[in-house]
């Protein structure tokens, strides 16, 4: 965008010492001002906020009066105080649950339906819209859409299990069912996955899969000998930024537990009640700001942590 | 930067990636800070509430709105309406923020909190006559024995029966167990009752069965825990009595109650015209809930404060004192989807469901004046219920682990 000020014509020969460090601190200035608006964005909505919820988390704050400085108890009672919060550790073994199916399923999903669309010769963009839109509906929306598939007497679901003699299920009363049927969700919302993995297909040169065809590889050979390597820079992106988005889950399980007006507090036994959802509770319904800061606190190290150890472990590179 | 900017951002940033789904976002935020100054002739009065239930509803308040301009002139009411569901957030952030309106609704249970920490103000001695007001409503409003708030309206939750299942309200336990069975045994694919759920909605109902057992949830000014007393463990050995009669396969369906799958249903006043509207085919009545030893039930609805931080609170008071008194209070009240707190106040006449729903409130009880009681009721209580419920646990059992839990976390020790 900037170009036109930085092709300048070649300047004269005479002048050229002359002016050089001068167009040059123009251009520092000029390069300046076009980040200042991200710059200003990140420090006071991202970087400032997060320094001040930061020093919340060692304090007693509900909001309305002075935080009060409590030191890390914060930190302690939540790992260790089972009688203040005692849904802690659940919220984080919900939250483990759902990043472990959701995260693969979503990838597998998402793999599948960009190879079709990869595949398919007319109407790719109707079926590419078909399949993105559940992406842009809005959250009110879908949960309630899902409430219905899973109703245990009329949802689709069940009607659909019965006719290959499977027994309808209590989907989003039954605890060990809960997770599962958020994480099935999670799946169909796949769209933006889809879109870059189709993104990661066309990048694949033709001549490669024209070399394997030719090698006489069948087509299961040619996606797992040369497509899906070649996704591996793809894959490794949706898996990390997947499992960052999975650990922070709340707008699905809010809009599917919320309805009437009724508080949302986590489903049947808490096996909905997300981390990110247990940490809404405690900021905005317990009165414990300070308690909530640590909890982001934790999690924010918990990401990061993880994050590491994908970029350690899991292969990058396209092979 | 200030500190209270500093604080809004935080906050707001939080709010506002948590809560981003919370739906229609129409009125914003922290809209303009309290009322402008108390000079001279012109005075501005922000107040915060609910959004309106409906068009006709958002008439009346701004009707009453322009009448007590001209009765105050000089005077301009700025009403800001927030969605149900996001209205304590954005309390929260506006107050952190230091935005808060000069008054505003205040939930229930949010009054003993407020009052404690000198965010809201006491009502000034002489502003109204105690006497003219529901007891039980103005109960609502206090915290150690003085009155922080005005109540707009109350409501309550009754039982709701389906006319052709049960052709005539139960009126006791035994009969509520024998109505849900008989109509269970008639049709397996019929739940004699849509039994409450261990969720914070269902703790929140749980009370007022307590009650009909004549027991009690706490003695807060003994600091005492009684829900582990038998009176609860009868309550909650009902609900799991009822179950039997109403599995949860069918009453977990949408809208049991309405489609006639659940032939009894607790629920308030709330849902008579939307039932009436989406089922008009659906045969139903109203009765006060069924009890044990003595009716009860618990008490909901809307009070009104005005934050410490107002510039004039005396017109703020005045506003709040206007809504509820006996002129306008049948007004509002409706318009809020309640009943009137003012004894006076002209009930806006409703449906035959509205004798049971006002016989109901004669003996409702006020919840616990204990400042971490939402947090009780979700984590503590409503487990509780809901292990009860499911056969993990006993009634008795999952009842005295609860309130061991609740004597550590508040500290109590009776």
């Amino acid at each position: 965008m900037a170009a036109p000020v930085l092709e300048r014509p070649p300047a004269r020969p005479g002048g050229r010492a002359r002016r050089r460090p001068d167009a040059r601190r123009r251009d520092h200035l000029i390069g300046a001002l076009l980040v200042a608006p991200a710059l200003a964005y990140f420090l006071v909505f991202l970087l400032y906020p997060a320094l001040s919820a930061l020093s919340y988390s060692f304090t007693d704050w509900n909001l309305r009066t002075e935080a009060a400085w409590v030191g890390l108890a914060n930190y302690a009672g939540l790992l260790f105080d089972d009688v203040k919060y005692p849904h802690f550790w659940k919220s984080v073994g919900v939250t483990l649950q759902y990043t472990l199916i959701a995260v693969p399923l979503t990838l597998v999903t998402a793999l599948a339906q960009a190879l079709l669309l990869n595949a398919v010769r007319r109407g790719a963009n109707v079926f590419r819209l078909l399949l993105f839109l559940p992406v842009v509906t809005a959250e009110a929306a879908v949960g309630a859409i899902w409430r219905w598939l899973y109703d245990p007497q009329y949802g689709l679901i069940n009607t659909l299990l019965g006719l290959v003699g499977i027994p309808g299920q209590n989907w989003l009363n039954t605890p060990e069912l809960v997770i599962p049927a958020l994480a099935f969700i999670a799946a169909w919302q796949c769209g933006i996955s889809m879109i870059i993995y189709l993104a990661g297909l066309k990048g694949i040169p033709g001549s490669v899969q024209e070399a394997a065809i030719i090698d006489g590889a069948g087509p299961w050979q040619r996606f797992r000998r040369v497509t899906f390597p070649m996704l591996r820079p793809t894959t490794f992106y949706l898996l990390v930024t997947g499992v960052i988005a999975a650990l922070q889950v709340f707008g699905l399980v809010y809009v599917i537990f919320s309805g009437n007006g009724r508080s949302v507090t986590g489903g049947p036994e808490q096996s909905g009640l997300t981390y990110v959802l247990h940490l809404y509770l405690f900021a905005f319904r317990y009165d414990a700001m300070g308690a909530a800061c640590a909890m982001s606190f934790i999690l924010l190290v918990f990401i990061v942590i993880v994050t590491a150890l994908q970029f350690r472990f899991v292969k990058q590179e396209a092979a | 930067m200030s500190r209270g900017l500093a604080r809004g951002t935080a906050v707001a940033l939080l709010a506002t990636a948590l809560a981003a789904c919370g739906g229609g976002d129409g009125s914003g935020g922290g809209t303009s800070g309290s009322g402008t100054g108390t000079g001279g002739e012109s005075r501005e009065l922000t107040f915060w509430m609910y959004q309106d239930r409906t068009p006709q509803a958002g008439q009346v308040i701004e009707r009453i709105r322009r009448d007590f301009e001209r009765a105050n002139p000089g005077v301009t009411v700025k009403l800001v309406k927030i969605p149900k569901d996001d209205y304590n957030t954005k309390l929260g952030s506006a107050l952190a923020g230091g935005s808060a309106p000069d008054a505003g609704i205040l939930d229930q249970p949010l009054v003993s909190k407020y009052a404690l920490d000198g965010t809201i103000e006491e009502v000034p001695a002489g502003l109204i006559d105690e006497a003219g007001y529901y007891r039980g409503a103005l109960d609502t409003n206090r915290a150690g024995g003085k009155l922080y708030g005005l109540p707009q309206d109350q409501t309550t939750v009754a039982l709701f029966y389906n006319r052709r299942l049960v052709p005539a309200p139960p009126k006791t336990w035994d009969e509520l167990k024998q109505a849900a069975a008989r109509v269970h045994a008639a049709d397996p694919d019929v739940a004699g009752m849509n039994v409450p759920k261990g969720d914070g909605y269902g703790a929140w109902m749980f009370p007022g069965v307590v009650h009909g057992a004549g027991g009690a949830m706490v003695d807060d000014a003994a600091k005492k825990v009684l829900f582990d007393q038998p009176p609860a463990v009868e309550a909650l050995q009902l609900w799991v009595d009822l179950q039997k009669s109403s599995p949860r396969a069918i009453t977990d369906s949408d809208k049991p109650f309405e489609n006639g799958r659940a032939a009894m249903t607790i629920s308030g006043p709330w849902d008579v015209p939307t039932i009436k509207e989406q089922f008009p085919d659906l045969d139903f009545g109203v009765a006060p809930l069924p009890y044990k030893t003595e009716p009860a039930g618990n008490i909901g609805g809307e009070n009104s404060v005005v934050f410490s931080t107002s510039d004039d609170p005396d017109l703020a008071w005045k506003w709040l004192a206007f809504l509820a008194g006996p002129d306008h209070n049948g007004a509002v009240a409706d318009a809020l989807g309640g009943f009137p707190v003012h004894l006076k106040a002209r009930v806006v006449a409703g449906g035959p469901e509205q004798a049971a729903f006002l016989e109901q409130l004669k003996v409702a009880r006020a919840r616990p004046a204990v400042p971490q009681w939402i947090q009780v009721n979700d984590e503590i209580i409503a487990p509780a219920i809901e292990s009860a419920l499911t056969g993990r646990a006993t009634a008795r059992q999952a009842l005295a682990d609860a309130a061991a839990r609740t004597r550590s976390l508040l500290g109590w020790t009776g």
